[in-house]
């Protein structure tokens, strides 16, 4: 009973992994993360403020600022993707991307475009660096060899990706001041 | 079987949990395999004059290479094991001896003191020269005589200090080449200055001096690669070695040329045309060797098979023909398959 019931959870896992997301494109054919995210209780300026500290102080190692205006930040960066097996992996290359949120009052949206991957080598003192500089477009079409490792390079790139939404998104709904306060907060054992 | 699942699930805990908590990075384990066939041309398995791919007619066995890597904060280390002819007594140091044993290819703690400096520790692969033992990091099957003649891994203490990711320098005290002790003491200096004067462009300039090969002596070495299109790549590496005691055969000087073109998604092609010289020594006269290595690299996911022919010269006739007389050349092909995980 209990290995069928294992054997059930194992293939309803591989069914549910196997239900991949993919990419958007957009007008110009490019791979395209997007997201409308609705911030009634933050306003336009501090929305700005928090997308600027997002690129300068949380992903300072990963991204780099290119331009601020009154509304909108522009920031390139890379994500470090990883090929996984059970419980151990390694890097197995990055994706670079160009970054682009714009804030009204209200919302905000953001998009991360013009994704390249630079595969990954070991090199002799058994580090994963990058082969080469020029990067490989996402959205390109790999011949029959590679179908399998590129479809894999898509999956954990469009992971990491979402997961860099996520953090985002929880970055600017999250006030500086409370976290502060939070993390000082002690806990009493005179009175109970 | 239950004990596995659990032991495997358990660790499985422990890395998500550490992820979340602290900046302590998951194990990482990586590794290749790698086996091959090689024909002579002229029958003989000792018109082989460089490292590894040693067997004639045979279906041979390259290593299994296992590597380990963890980061804790700032502290990380590496270990790599390799075990089959190449990683054991074609490696030279043969951890039991009697070619039977493995052998370390990696055994190092590193610190990063900041982001520009770091110190390291141990035993690790050379920084002189452009290939290196594991065939997962050179795209020629068979190896150049620079890599052959020269060290392959140093045991030592070296600091790094990063100026910009353009510019770094790294100096350090080693043993004498491929121990794991020092026979000869910490007897040698050596350093290294790598500068990435454009995007795709990185040079090494490498210097070690002191105890080696054939006493003590003082190799000067250029490892350089340009990936000047998507498509194709440049690498050149150049060497010069002397010995102290200049009547110690052993001293050379060489030069190799790797132009690479990605002639499909998965198939690049490459050559690689070395000139290489012994010096004079005493009464041995100097000798020079010609090569040229024609190889393809057909990439499917973690697999390559690498078909390779190469061609050898030497005037001073150190081949062997077919009928076992002694020639000006010599000839091979190989074709390898090497998977890295």
């Amino acid at each position: 009973m209990k290995h069928l019931l294992f054997i059930t959870l194992a293939f309803l896992s591989v069914q549910l992994s196997a239900q991949q997301k993919q990419f958007s494109k957009d007008d110009n054919g490019k791979f395209i993360y997007y997201k409308v995210v609705d911030s009634q209780a933050v306003s336009k300026d501090t929305l700005l403020q928090r997308s600027k500290s997002f690129v300068n102080v949380a992903y300072k190692k990963s991204m780099t600022q290119e331009t601020v205006t009154d509304s909108s930040v522009l920031a390139k960066g890379t994500l470090v993707i990883d090929k996984t097996i059970l419980v151990a992996g390694h890097p197995s290359g990055e994706v670079s991307y160009n970054f682009v949120f714009e804030a009204r009052n209200g919302k905000y949206r953001f998009w991360l475009t013009d994704l390249l991957f630079i595969p990954y080598q070991r090199d002799r003192y058994g580090n994963f660096v990058a082969t080469t500089k020029i990067g490989v477009p996402l959205e390109r079409t790999p011949g029959k060899l590679n179908a399998g490792a590129w479809k894999d390079i898509l999956n954990s790139a469009y992971n990491k990706i979402e997961k860099f939404g996520d953090d985002f998104k929880k970055y600017l709904a999250t006030s500086k001041v409370e976290k502060t306060r939070k993390k000082t907060e002690t806990i009493s054992t005179k009175k109970w | 079987m239950k004990k596995l699942l659990t032991a495997i699930f358990a660790m499985a805990s422990t890395t998500c949990a550490l992820a979340q908590e602290t900046t302590t990075s998951p194990l990482e384990i990586s590794g290749s395999v790698d086996t091959y066939f090689k024909y002579d041309f002229a029958k003989n398995p000792l018109n082989g004059k460089t490292s590894f791919v040693t067997d004639h007619n045979s279906v041979s066995l390259g290593m299994i290479d296992i590597a380990l890597k963890k980061k804790t904060g700032k502290a990380s280390f590496v270990g790599e094991l390799s075990f089959g002819p190449r990683g054991q007594s074609q490696s030279i140091p043969d951890a039991a001896a009697g070619g039977s044993s493995f052998n370390i290819q990696n055994l190092y703690v590193n610190y990063d003191f900041t982001d520009q400096f770091s110190m390291t520790a141990g035993y690790m692969g050379t920084f002189i020269g452009y290939e290196v033992i594991s065939p997962v990091g050179n795209f020629n099957y068979s190896t150049s005589y620079l890599f052959t003649n020269g060290p392959f891994q140093n045991a030592g203490i070296k600091a790094t200090y990063k100026f910009s990711d353009k510019v770094s320098l790294m100096a350090g005290l080693f043993n004498d080449w491929n121990v794991y002790s020092a026979s000869r003491g910490v007897s040698a200096i050596g350093g290294q200055l790598m500068v990435a004067p454009v995007e795709g462009w990185t040079a090494y300039i490498n210097a070690l001096s002191g105890a080696g090969f054939g006493g003590y002596g003082t190799i000067v070495d250029l490892t350089t690669s340009y990936q000047i299109t998507e498509k194709f790549k440049l690498g050149l590496n150049a060497a010069n070695y002397d010995i102290k005691d200049s009547s110690v055969p052993g001293s050379y000087a060489g030069a190799a040329l790797y132009p690479q073109f990605a002639v499909l998604d998965a198939v690049t092609l490459g050559l690689r045309g070395e000139y290489f010289k012994f010096k004079a020594a005493g009464a041995v006269p100097a000798t020079a060797f010609t090569a040229v290595t024609l190889t393809a690299n057909i990439k499917s996911g973690g697999l390559t098979f690498i078909p390779e022919v190469r061609l050898d010269h030497n005037s001073d006739k150190p081949f062997f023909n077919k009928s076992g007389a002694l020639a000006p050349n010599g000839g091979q092909f190989s074709l390898a398959a090497v998977y890295a995980f």
